[in-house]
């Protein structure tokens, strides 16, 4: 069976704004793929070119087998989409908002039994400018999933909640993700995508710059720990010895710091102290840099990922 | 289907919880309806029907432009539309059930207003209800779909705000929604011309006022469709879900191609006029409804009762109650009063006999003699005058019918006017005599408008046939020798003049004919005239030829101020120059012209002067022997003959008659309730009575006294509105 959904080579500009410059990747079925990326990285034009929501520029794009440019309306007609900008009318009671839209699809499922799920019922008869953000969002999931959508797209599906509400909204994308539902979801949440993601695109300037599962990335990531030592005085003209595993090795200008990047850092560690030893050099502090999943972000990207 | 109900649906609700939709929809028409009828103290009746079709309006062009456009522009703005856009609709659905809604939400409105309006102002009922509710039904999609174009076409809400700003509010002050178009100068009313408004308005009023149905405004109904189908049709192109997609300036021009039906209306009565004639019509039934009692004032009912203290109530137009004594409390009636306590008030007078397009006076402005500005004119004179209907025995076809319509709708105010258009005389006949002088260029075409000249009966019928086709309400016929001073004429042969009177029966128009002596008269009798114009100047008209025509019921109307008018022109004498009535309805400058013409002398003939006194004494002699023997009398005046002007000749001949020896009722009574039998109009005109048209003449004192009262005219009413006599001369 092909993989639901199907991106190869996508681009996307607007004038000469080139928000998407050639993007592969594929979702296959029930896995959740996770879009990651600071705002402006081209990660909701992917994902809005993928709900018919835009044109594209160039590349192959397929969802469901169809091109969304294309059978737009049967597919709009399979997917649920949870946008990050969006909201309904205020006067709009929750359980009217669920009627309304059950009435565009072909197929729904049961919106009373979606929104006992979505622990919505109670405010079944609430006003939409009544909610909380969190309900506002476990809402916008409970449309999302109106028409029983084998492919879900959620759009930064906790931005701007707190933590409580956010933990909920985890709690369900978890519960479609065992019920094997397609998602594909976009987020500037590290732990987030840690969380929930199967698999993760690391997108920036709309450029994938990394790919895999969170443990693959985090891995990556932790290969490259760096360790500082500072000295007491200054290094000297001494040459420094070519430590088996240091990848990079480097002295600052007052040569009062050595900076090692390195796959192995307990073992250099060893390696290094025992050489600043043997050279009467004394230490005055000694680091450890195990970056987080964020740093190595700042390092591959050049960007921060908090707003 | 099921995304059109459920968007239906979810429309009504989310809009019966918006305070300011319902604000807008609901309770500001009713202030607006509210403060204007009891500021501009619409009464009861059918003025209220004014402030129904205004408010109305309001309503509509609130509840489409602002309603419609703001909130889809609002919906786009606040990234609603966007969640709409994942799902598997298309913008059709949306659109419709924004209109359909709209409508919808209108409907309590229309029926709220006309409810009140019925039950607390007394207004009638529209005779087309359907019609009402389908125009309001155009009305409110038109404007939604203007409004759902101005939303498609602008790109924030600011923009928005001033595109629907700049559609509304000239339609709210130049369509006659707010400020009766009528009053307003005539470059805005053509301008009005070219906003679907303006149709709202004057469909409306005319459902209101005039029985109107949706047949009665094609064009306005067929533009009102076409804009919304081209509408809807835009609205799907161009819509837009997201605030992100802007929509380039050149898109704004399809704004116009929604107006664009309306342009082509408005290019069209641009140069047709007609709304200026609709305008001031629609204003007309606006003065012509409306509540009032005339209280404590001599009743000359017009049938010969008179009621020494009596009231008249007029409603919307006609007489609703005569009352003896001061009648009921006004307030109770929600009635203005007008005070009479020693006034008569009279039946608007008829003047049976007049000729519209000739002023009366000598000028040597060409302006004086075109029938175009004369004609009104004179109609203008005899309204001012008290004299409310007349009928015109001899003028051009084409124009006399044509004041006749523009009378009758009420774009011009004057006299209630009966045409008999071109008059049956022989070949170089009276009536004919001038037109051999004319140019050769003109000659035809003026012969066609004011003669027939017959050759032969089938040529005589056919005439006949024609003209009931034009639309005439009688036929004149000349029989009519002359004298032998300059005056003699071919008379029309009585086998031609047997065939007009024949198909004029056929074809159920009353004859009239021209008569110049006794043998004409006979002869007028005997093919079966309704009545006889002039009788005889020249002999006696037999006793058993006059109790034939009381027996036969066959009218005399002697014109006895047209003969001494032409005695006192061929004698040079201008007395009648100097009365007050005629010198406030003849313009300064054809008196002066008229006066410098008499005193040249270069009309003096003495001769002729002496056959019209001559003339003047046996009309007078057998009028009274008429009188004497049961013969029913009119009373015509001639008027546009030299020296007798439209309106003050009538209240002249009033005198003469008295002079002559006829009673004051009788006389009163030819002017009036006989006129309008003659013509045919007994049941709506000549006398005050409850249903009859609401034509008065008010007058101080007492004419059954001194009938000279008749001419100090304390108020005219024509057809229930008081009217401003001098603004009369300022119609343009």
């Amino acid at each position: 069976m092909d993989s639901p959904i199907l991106v190869e080579a996508l681009t996307k500009h607007y004038g000469n704004l080139h928000a998407v410059k050639g993007i592969d990747f594929e979702v296959r079925a029930g896995e959740v793929f996770g879009l990651l990326g600071p705002n402006g990285a081209g990660k909701t034009t992917t994902v809005e070119i993928l709900e018919g929501l835009r044109s594209r520029s160039g590349g192959k794009v397929r969802v469901l087998g169809c091109d969304p440019e294309v059978q737009t309306k049967q597919l709009k007609d399979r997917v649920g989409v949870c946008l990050q900008a969006n909201r309904l009318q205020d006067k709009l009671q929750v359980g009217e908002a669920m009627e309304l839209f059950a009435a565009f699809y072909t197929r729904t499922v049961d919106g009373n039994q979606l929104l006992k799920r979505l622990q919505l019922w109670e405010k079944r008869d609430t006003q939409y400018d009544k909610l909380s953000g969190g309900q506002k969002q476990r809402l916008a999931l409970a449309l999302a999933m109106l028409n029983d959508p084998q492919v879900l797209f959620l759009d930064e599906p906790s931005a701007g909640l707190d933590p409580q509400a956010r933990h909920e909204i985890h709690e369900l994308v978890l519960d479609l993700r065992r019920e094997q539902r397609t998602i594909l979801m976009t987020t500037h949440y590290i732990e987030e995508a840690e969380k929930l993601c199967d698999r993760v695109a690391i997108v920036d300037e709309g450029r994938i710059i990394a790919i895999g599962t969170p443990r693959e990335i985090q891995e990556k990531v932790l290969a490259h720990a760096t360790i500082e030592i500072e000295l007491t005085a200054p290094l000297g003209g001494v040459t420094l010895p070519r430590w088996p595993e240091a990848d990079d090795v480097a002295v600052d200008e007052a040569r009062r710091k050595i900076s090692v990047v390195t796959g192995r850092p307990a073992r250099i560690v060893v390696e290094m102290v025992k050489w600043l030893d043997a050279q009467g050099i004394e230490l005055a502090d000694i680091r450890i840099k195990r970056p987080s999943l964020e740093d190595a972000f700042i390092e591959l990207t050049g960007k921060s990922l908090r707003e | 289907m099921r995304a059109y109900v459920a968007l239906f649906k979810s429309n009504m609700r989310l809009t019966l919880r918006d305070r300011g939709v319902l604000f807008f929809n609901y309770l500001f028409p009713l202030i607006f309806f509210f403060a204007f009828a009891e500021l501009f103290h619409a009464g009861v009746g059918a003025g209220i029907a004014y402030f129904v079709s205004t408010v109305l309006v309001m309503g509509i062009l609130g509840n489409g432009l602002w309603g419609a456009g703001m909130r889809s522009v609002q919906e786009r703005e606040a990234n609603i539309l966007r969640r709409f856009k994942v799902t598997p609709i298309s913008p059709l659905p949306i659109l419709v059930a924004a209109m359909v809604s709209g409508w919808l939400l209108f409907l309590p409105t229309l029926v709220l207003l006309v409810g009140l309006a019925h039950f607390m102002y007394g207004m009638p009922l529209p005779a087309n209800g359907i019609s009402l509710l389908m125009m309001a039904t155009l009305g409110v999609c038109s404007m939604r779909a203007i409004g759902l174009i101005l939303a498609a076409v602008t790109n924030t809400m600011a923009e928005a705000t001033i595109a629907i700003q700049s559609v509304y509010m000239p339609m709210l002050f130049l369509s006659g929604a707010t400020v009766p178009a009528a009053m307003l100068p005539k470059w805005a009313q053509t301008l009005a011309q070219f906003m679907p408004a303006s149709y709202l308005v004057s469909g409306f009023q005319g459902i209101f006022f005039r029985n109107q149905n949706l047949g009665d405004h094609l064009p306005a109904v067929g533009a009102l469709l076409l804009s919304i189908v081209l509408g809807l049709f835009l609205a799907v192109k161009l819509f837009r879900w997201e605030k992100e997609e802007k929509i380039a300036p050149r898109s704004k021009i399809w704004v116009m191609a929604v107006l664009a039906p309306f342009v082509m209306m408005g290019v069209w009565k641009t140069y047709s006029k007609d709304h200026l004639g609709t305008n001031a019509a629609l204003y007309r039934n606006l003065q012509r409804a409306g509540v009032f009692l005339i209280r404590n004032a001599r009743v000359v009912v017009g049938d010969g009762k008179v009621i020494e203290v009596g009231s008249v109530l007029v409603r919307d137009g006609r007489v609703a109650a005569v009352y003896e004594g001061a009648g009921p409390d006004p307030d109770s009636l929600r009635a203005e009063v007008v005070e009479a306590a020693g006034k008569t008030l009279l039946p608007g007078l008829i003047d049976a006999h007049v000729h519209l397009a000739a002023s009366g006076g000598v000028s040597t402005d060409a302006q004086d003699y075109d029938a175009a500005k004369t004609m009104p004119r004179s109609a203008a004179a005899l309204l001012y005058s008290g004299v409310t209907a007349a009928r015109s025995a001899g003028d051009g076809l084409d124009g006399s019918l044509k004041l006749r319509r523009e009378v009758a709708d009420g774009a011009k105010l004057g006299a209630q006017l009966f045409i008999c258009g071109p008059m049956f005389t022989a070949e170089g006949g009276h009536g004919a005599e001038f037109i051999d002088r004319l140019p050769a260029t003109v000659r035809d075409s003026v012969k066609a408008q004011l003669v027939r000249t017959p050759k032969t009966p089938e040529e005589a019928r056919k005439q006949v046939r024609e003209l009931k086709a034009k639309g005439v309400d009688g036929v004149k016929a000349i029989l009519e020798a002359g004298w032998g001073q300059g005056m003699l004429y071919d008379r029309l042969d009585l086998l031609l003049v047997r065939a007009v009177s024949e198909e004029a029966h056929a074809q159920h128009l009353r004859m009239s004919t021209h008569t110049g002596d006794a043998r004409d008269v006979a002869d007028a009798v005997e093919i079966g005239s309704a009545s006889v114009e002039h009788g005889s100047w020249r002999d006696e008209i037999p006793d058993n030829l006059l109790e034939r025509m009381a027996r036969e019921g066959v009218y005399l109307d002697p014109t006895l101020g047209v003969a001494e008018a032409y005695g006192a022109y061929y004698s040079g004498k201008d007395e009648v120059l100097n009365r007050s009535m005629v010198q406030q309805v003849v313009p300064a400058a054809l008196l002066k012209g008229t006066r410098a013409f008499v005193a040249s002398g270069k009309g003096a003939d003495a001769g002729k002067a002496e056959l019209f006194q001559r003339a003047l004494e046996t009309a007078r002699a057998n009028l009274l022997r008429a009188w004497k023997v049961g013969v029913p009398l009119v009373m015509g005046t001639d008027a546009g003959n030299p020296m007798v002007f439209h309106g003050p000749s009538l209240h002249h001949e009033m005198q003469l008659w008295v002079a002559a020896g006829i009673p004051i009722e009788v006389a009163l009574q030819a002017a009036t309730v006989n006129a309008a039998k003659l013509l045919g109009a007994e049941a709506h005109i000549g006398a005050i009575r409850p249903g009859m048209d609401a034509d008065l003449l008010l007058v101080d004192g007492n004419p059954l006294q001194d009938i000279a009262a008749t001419e100090r005219i304390s108020l005219v009413v024509f057809k229930g509105e008081r009217i401003r006599r001098a603004a009369l001369f300022e119609q343009k």
